[in-house]
């Protein structure tokens, strides 16, 4: 699909509008802003509805927009098992992290490991694995925004990339958290709205009797469908272990990635953290579902009504479907749904990305400088971390998904596995929590360089006994099956090995949970590390199963990872 | 420890044990379970060969008595669970975390 040819301009003043707004709303948030409290966590004062929303419009980036409906037509299931798992995930975040991380009064995920384990060298480490997850995690968005200019002006991505990068990064440096919240807060509307409609007319120009709600109104196009396209539900593409390595990815790649995290930081306290989860995976698990719509509609549009969509369009196709079904003017709502669910994913990483440096770097080296020197500096960092990204971003390493499932992977190995056990396990110290995040982060990290980046076959990387089993569509997935599992067993191990932590740092533990009085016992079973340790070896050994009568795809023909769409 | 704590103690870990079992379930395992079981939803498992040669065959096609609302029961249930089954957990679980922080405080 080439782009429109002409500017689309209903499109570009609504896409504007979002923009203008998205500052404007910064510029009063930055009246807000009187120290570094307010500057990086809002002053710990936002409620549950506003962080519940602010959470949803962090979810949805412009791979949920753009990237799914793509996946979808690659091959449904597998789509829709990794967003299913990543909506569910947010359960997971919440009953196993977020209200203790809110009452552990942490600025950001690198500050909660260093405290909790008393150790300024994981603060080290931590600050090193969030810049490598929030790079990789932008890169994709905001070649997204750069994917959404080229069809709405027919401009190279390139300036997408620059304009987008510019307006975010000058909006976070003004306003700060305040500004970054109710930004995210504006822009979850948008994209509600921005989604539904269009997509509904979508669905009634097709046929659908259930049209008013698309996430379950398509159920009698099924037949149609697959009389035209019968493997559209078939779910044998890949090897069950592969589903296991996006559950461990997404339930604490999510836990991991900081920019999540530190929302909880900013909610008044545990209560609204919880409720505001709640709020937040409904809305998710809404627009997920719609999107599944979207992609289901995108493939009914295609084959059975037999509209030809070349490949390289895959990523255009909701702004293609919207045109050709629903008109321009719900068009130019997809376009400015779009450009918001771009912005707001950006801002929550720029934000994360500057604190990390000046409060979690900065401020350990120099921990004589006051906090208005802080947030000083922090405004600079800021517009520093936002123009980097930028230029990193114009030569984005691959496609979007797939740099954003590399990120949860790495996510999950280096800060998920510290976060979760130390909540939950008293007994973990910090060498068992450096071996497991260096370990685990290296694992993944280094398989992503191997096969992320420098596109050599899964199976041909050189990773002792596991990379015979990386094969197959998404094989490349099954490493996060690896360095989850791996984090975890030497984290344990190792904090079995060497002395426990002391007692104050076994108090926060109880403090965390609530209690007001500490007992040792408490958080302190063997039966969870034990239990942990014989899961993990378990899925690392269940990626050399094959069910009776299946034989995962090995055949020559039968490769199609996300990166042959590029 | 005493019995109240003892009692808020061990209703923490098992609510929290028991609603993460089932969001892992419902969110990424039930995924495995499909493919593992993949007789109980399709109407015939193909062999390599043929997976790679009749692509786009009738023999993927799931179960149609297994419908629900139009849907195959496996994808029904894979939207389904992962969006209103896990804000409902999360919901019971806030519910009860709720009480146990009131007591806590108390």
């Amino acid at each position: 699909m080439e782009p429109r040819g002409e500017v689309f301009v209903l499109g570009l003043i609504l896409s504007v509008i979002v923009l203008i707004i998205s500052v404007m709303i910064s510029v009063w948030a930055r009246r807000l802003t009187r120290n570094l409290g307010d500057y990086y966590v809002a002053g710990r004062s936002i409620g549950a509805i506003n962080n519940g929303l602010a959470m949803v419009s962090l979810a949805l980036s412009l791979t949920t927009f753009i990237g799914l409906t793509a996946l979808i037509i690659e091959g449904l299931y597998i789509a829709v098992a990794v967003y299913a798992s990543f909506t569910a995930a947010f359960i997971g975040l919440m009953v196993l992290a977020a209200p203790y991380l809110r009452r552990h009064k942490s600025f950001t995920t690198m500050a909660f490991i260093s405290e909790r384990y008393d150790s300024k060298t994981l603060r080290y480490i931590s600050v090193i694995v969030m810049m490598i997850v929030s790079v990789l995690y932008l890169a994709g968005n905001l070649k997204g925004i750069g994917i959404v200019f080229f069809f709405l002006l027919g401009v190279p991505e390139v300036v997408g990339i620059v304009v987008g990068g510019l307006v975010v990064t000058l909006y976070v440096t003004l306003g700060g958290m305040y500004g970054v919240t109710y930004n995210q807060t504006f822009q979850t509307i948008v994209l509600l709205f921005c989604l539904m409609f269009p997509v509904a007319i979508v669905m009634r120009t097709l046929g659908a009797s259930g049209w008013a709600f698309p996430p379950l109104g398509y159920g009698d196009m099924v037949p149609q469908m697959t009389e035209a396209v019968p493997h559209y539900f078939w779910a044998m593409v890949a090897h069950p272990v592969v589903y296991i390595a996006v559950f461990l990815g997404s339930f604490f790649g999510i836990i991991g990635l900081p920019h999540f995290v530190m929302r909880y930081f900013t909610v008044r306290d545990a209560k609204e953290a919880r409720w505001s989860t709640v709020i937040c995976v409904f809305l998710v698990g809404l627009v997920n579902t719609t999107v599944y719509a979207t992609g289901f509609a995108a493939v009914y549009y295609m084959q059975a009504q037999g509209v030809d969509i070349s490949s390289a369009a895959y990523d255009y196709v909701v702004l293609i479907l919207v045109e050709a079904l629903a008109g321009d003017s719900w068009l130019a709502l997809a376009v400015a749904g779009s450009v918001a669910a771009g912005l707001s994913t950006v801002s929550g990483l720029l934000m994360i990305m500057g604190a990390g440096l000046i409060h979690d770097l900065y401020g350990t080296i120099r921990p004589d400088v006051d906090d208005e020197k802080k947030l000083k500096l922090s405004y600079g960092a800021m517009f520093f971390v936002g123009i980097a990204v930028i230029i990193f971003s114009l030569e984005p390493p691959e496609f979007i998904l797939e740099a954003i499932m590399w990120s949860f992977g790495i996510a999950a190995a280096g800060l998920g596995v510290p976060i979760v056990l130390g909540i939950w396990w008293k007994r973990t110290n910090k060498y068992g929590v450096g071996a497991g995040m260096v370990v685990g982060t290296l694992i993944a990290f280094v398989s992503w360089i191997m096969i992320g980046y420098m596109g050599m076959d899964p199976v041909d990387i050189p990773f002792p006994f596991f990379a015979n089993y990386f094969y197959g569509p998404l094989g490349w997935i099954k490493v996060i099956a690896v360095a989850v599992p791996v984090s975890f067993i030497l984290t344990i191990v190792v904090s079995w090995l060497t002395p426990p932590p002391s007692e104050e740092l076994q108090r926060q533990v109880d403090e965390m949970h609530g209690w007001n009085d500490v007992d040792p016992k408490r958080y302190n079973s063997k039966v969870l590390p034990v239990v942990i340790i014989i899961l993990s070896i378990f899925i690392m050994y269940f990626m050399t199963y094959e069910p009776e009568g299946t034989d995962f795809p090995r055949l020559e023909g039968q490769e199609h990872t996300l990166r042959d769409r590029d | 420890m005493g019995n109240d704590n003892i009692k808020g103690y061990k209703l923490e870990i098992w609510v929290t044990a028991i609603c993460f079992t089932i969001v892992a379930i419902t969110g990424g395992f039930f995924s495995s379970v499909v493919v593992i079981m993949n007789e109980t939803f399709f109407n015939q498992v193909p062999t390599p060969e043929e997976l790679v040669n009749n692509y786009g065959e009738t023999m993927f096609a799931f179960k149609e008595h297994l419908a629900v609302w139009g849907f195959p029961l496996h994808y029904f249930l894979l939207i389904v669970l992962s969006w209103i089954g896990a804000t409902l957990i999360g919901a019971i679980w806030c519910l009860v975390m709720d009480r146990l922080e009131e007591k806590q405080r108390a």
